[in-house]
């Protein structure tokens, strides 16, 4: 294979649940800032409006990635839940750090990534089940209601910190915040980062081409 | 997937099987927040000093702390200057009121320590509350006998409130000028906000400045966003904060 070629990296699927995720995860922190913070919540106020958006968003949040889920389309999106699962040696490696690693090669997302997507996926349905506590439970669950708020709440904390990363990690890699946009990446990155995984798209001939792009690829079995 | 076990080229690590890291990390976050939401009142509880106090010292909400949240439900609240503030009382009484501040405060005393409670779960405990018993206020207007509700107005505009006439009676509701030992602030609702303490805090109307005396009950604007006007604390209207 020439070095210069690119790699299929994100389907059109994998990118529009992606960003319409994002866009909703956007819209909840905001919001989620102004009811909370009391000095945004005096500056805005709004405060019917401003729940009815953040609620709204919440209860659509899950739903690109169950659309994503629930159709033909789904494939290479259901490949890479499952990547986000397995766990091999190197992704347990790739937290000893980039001195001390043993060079073991990676999947298409290395450890640190799929922790983060184990964590964002996990945290987004906790966030929507306490929300939905807080805001539909009968008066009578209010003791419920209270620890749904308190977990609720240390979800914001923790949803911000993980975003914040996610963005920061992202910026730092153009080359794989450019794939989130045109579902492309260079070859050569994938040799140094993801030897495994390119290892397995020369095994299953999925370089990258015009039908590669439009659409998941066709299974990987030989 | 069983056909990229079949791949042992494209494996990350040819040999061991995978762990299900991801399913674990998810059923871990998830199941914490299961005894989050079981245990939260009384971690809540527990939390509320060191909470409120990290709070305070970093200037940013902590979850379990013991401090308001501040609601508006207009795009700036009004800020009354305590001297030109006057409560109107008017509707189906015998005789319509403006009380200003001085009235309030020469009027019988009331005091509750009671909690603050949002339906949404957040509550400050043990809040210092003064003013006039709500009831007592009816009965200086002279309520006509035919009279059922009243309808509670804000200064933001906005903001409008319910009570059933019979609720109205309780001893523990206050037409509120002082609240945390000192008066009402404007964030609060000051400088008079009303303290409903059997109900869910939005019936605590913010900026009172109109009470209409009327024989129907008409929605607030949360109950048109959704929630029950007769929002008793834990839905029961039986438990009274009077000693």
């Amino acid at each position: 294979m020439s070095s210069d070629t690119e790699l299929a990296r994100f389907d059109l699927v994998e990118r529009l649940v992606h960003w319409s995720t994002a866009i909703m995860m956007l819209t909840l922190i905001v919001t989620g800032a102004i009811l909370y913070l009391p000095s945004l919540a005096l500056r805005v106020g709004h405060r019917g409006l401003v729940e009815n958006i953040h609620v709204i968003t919440g209860l659509s949040l899950l739903g690109p990635l169950v659309l994503g889920v629930a159709g033909p389309w789904r494939k290479r999106l259901i490949k890479d839940l499952r990547r986000f699962d397995r766990w091999g040696a190197s992704d347990f490696d790739w937290f000893r750090g980039p001195a001390r690693r043993s060079g073991l090669p990676r999947d298409k997302f290395n450890g640190g990534q799929k922790i983060e997507a184990a964590f964002l996926g996990a945290v987004m349905v906790a966030a929507l089940v306490t929300g939905v506590i807080m805001r539909f439970a009968p008066s009578s669950w209010i003791t419920w209601a209270t620890g749904a708020t308190l977990v609720h709440d240390a979800l914001f904390f923790a949803i911000v910190a993980a975003v914040i990363a996610h963005v920061a990690f992202a910026l730092s890699r153009p080359d794989q915040l450019v794939s989130m946009f045109n579902g492309r990446i260079p070859r050569s990155w994938a040799k140094l980062h993801a030897g495994a995984w390119l290892s397995e798209v020369e095994v299953s001939k999925g370089e990258v081409s015009e039908a590669d792009l439009a659409g998941p690829p066709g299974g990987s079995s030989p | 997937m069983a056909e990229e076990s079949g791949q042992s080229s494209g494996r990350p690590d040819p040999g061991t099987k995978p762990v299900h890291m991801g399913r674990r990390t998810v059923l871990g976050i998830l199941g914490l927040a299961g005894i989050g939401i079981a245990v939260g009142a009384k971690v809540d509880n527990a939390l509320g000093s060191v909470s409120s106090a990290v709070s305070n010292a970093i200037g940013v909400p902590l979850p379990g702390d013991d401090q308001f949240r501040f609601y508006t439900v207009t795009g700036s609240y009004p800020v009354i200057p305590a001297d030109t503030y006057e409560l109107t009382v008017e509707g189906m009484v015998r005789e319509p009121l403006r009380l200003r501040l001085a009235d309030l405060l020469s009027m019988k005393r009331t005091t509750l320590v009671h909690r603050f409670q949002c339906v949404t779960g957040w509550y400050v405990p043990n809040v210092h509350w003064q003013g006039v018993l709500l009831s007592d206020v009816l009965e200086h207007a002279g309520v006509a006998p035919e009279a059922t509700a009243l309808r509670f107005f804000s200064a933001d505009g906005e903001y409008t409130e319910s009570l059933t006439l019979a609720q109205a009676q309780r001893p523990d509701i206050l037409v509120a000028d002082k609240m945390l030992g000192a008066n009402v602030t404007a964030d609060h609702g000051g400088p008079v906000r009303l303290y409903v303490a059997p109900m869910y805090g939005y019936k605590s109307i913010k900026w009172l400045n109109r009470i209409e005396v009327t024989n129907q009950v008409v929605n607030g604007y949360w109950e048109d966003n959704g929630y029950p006007a007769n929002a008793w604390i834990g839905g029961s209207s039986s438990v009274s904060v009077v000693p």
